[in-house]
């Protein structure tokens, strides 16, 4: 006999809970408030395209692109951002939806880091338009103020500028590793020990 | 007819609910932390319960959500205090049971199970509960060649523990 079999007997035979729930005490945690992974991202998720309305929608003063010849640009990356943040809002609420207890346990995970991935997405996507047009503002300003300088100069001030933004695009890459460091860490465990599973097929 | 679902699920729930008791001993180690995935679980339960058609027996229903809950959905909450550990446990299983191989069995197996990752335990847990491969499969998402790896991997681990 296998030594697991006798254990499982053991199993079998192990008391019921002592501290059964009647009918009013599970009726009162089922209507209690869910703490669940899903329900977080959910709302940080909310919160981020929240935090990036203002941005979205900030009236800014565009005198400064007129003189830079660059209008056209601040307008076309303005109105994409309206369709962005349009696409991502819905396929983050159309992922989330999706997200069910009822799939198996590896459908349930993908779905769960997929919802998560919208946001993030989406954040890189804007973080990337902004880059863009920070970068071209530079890159005319620079031409226009300094006109007089050498190209070495000029260099040399567009690279301390791609270096900032550098910096600030890592704090934010941080920023994320460590949300989805804390959020996800377990889940993202539990889905590699399936997903290895699934590679040596 | 939500008044009825409700009375449905209560009944449905309360004869059953010694699997997700079970379930909350594998991956939980002491008593807030159990009452804390239990609660959970119920939640999951209950929402998802208008979905349940009944082409499958509710038990079976109930592993899935519980599971899933358990392995992907559960954090622990930052109101558990890690005080009682798994004494908790180990006197409860004195309580009703005499024969005292078994208890000492069952207490050395879930110390066991407790030390194996999330998958490996619901691995075990689903073994431990007799379910066929199939099932397990199903529920997991993994191919049923790959559960056969993968369970008997788990169950070598879970011998290594158990018999040093």
């Amino acid at each position: 006999m296998d030594l697991l079999d006798n254990y499982k007997k053991a199993w079998k035979n192990q008391p019921k809970e002592t501290n059964k729930l009647s009918a009013v005490e599970i009726y009162k945690m089922a209507h209690s408030r869910s703490s669940s992974i899903v329900k977080w991202i959910f709302i940080i998720g909310l919160i981020e395209f929240l935090i990036m309305i203002p941005f979205i929608f900030m009236d800014t003063d565009t005198k400064g692109f007129e003189e830079l010849n660059i209008l056209w640009l601040y307008e076309t990356i303005n109105i994409l951002s309206y369709f962005i943040a349009a696409f991502f809002v819905t396929k983050f609420y159309l992922n989330y939806k999706r997200i069910s207890t009822l799939d198996n346990t590896k459908t349930l995970m993908a779905k769960i880091v997929k919802t998560r991935r919208t946001v993030r997405n989406y954040i890189f996507t804007l973080l990337g338009l902004m880059s863009v047009l920070i970068l071209v503002i530079a890159f005319s300003s620079i031409n226009n103020q300094f006109s007089d300088k050498t190209i070495l100069f000029k260099t040399g001030i567009i690279a301390i500028f791609i270096f900032v933004g550098a910096i600030f695009l890592g704090l934010v890459w941080l920023f994320y590793q460590l949300l989805y460091g804390i959020l996800l860490k377990k889940l993202n465990r539990n889905y590699k020990e399936l997903a290895k599973l699934d590679a040596k097929e | 007819m939500q008044k009825d679902l409700e009375t449905k699920f209560l009944s449905d729930f309360e004869q059953n609910q010694n699997i997700v008791h079970k379930i909350c001993r594998v991956y939980t180690t002491n008593q807030d932390a159990h009452n804390d995935l239990f609660q959970e679980i119920t939640i999951q339960l209950w929402k998802n319960y208008p979905k349940f058609r009944g082409d499958s027996k509710f038990s079976t229903w109930m592993y899935r959500v519980a599971l899933n809950t358990a392995i992907s959905l559960y954090r622990k909450s930052t109101r558990t205090v890690k005080t009682q550990d798994f004494s908790d446990f180990a006197y409860k299983i004195k309580a009703t049971d005499y024969d005292d191989t078994e208890e000492v069995q069952l207490k050395s197996l879930y110390s066991a199970i407790h030390q194996l990752n999330d998958i490996d335990k619901a691995l075990i847990f689903l073994y431990l509960e007799d379910k066929p491969y199939k099932e397990i499969s199903e529920t997991l998402g993994i191919s049923s060649v790959n559960a056969r790896v993968k369970m008997s991997r788990a169950k070598e681990k879970l011998k290594k523990t158990l018999n040093p």
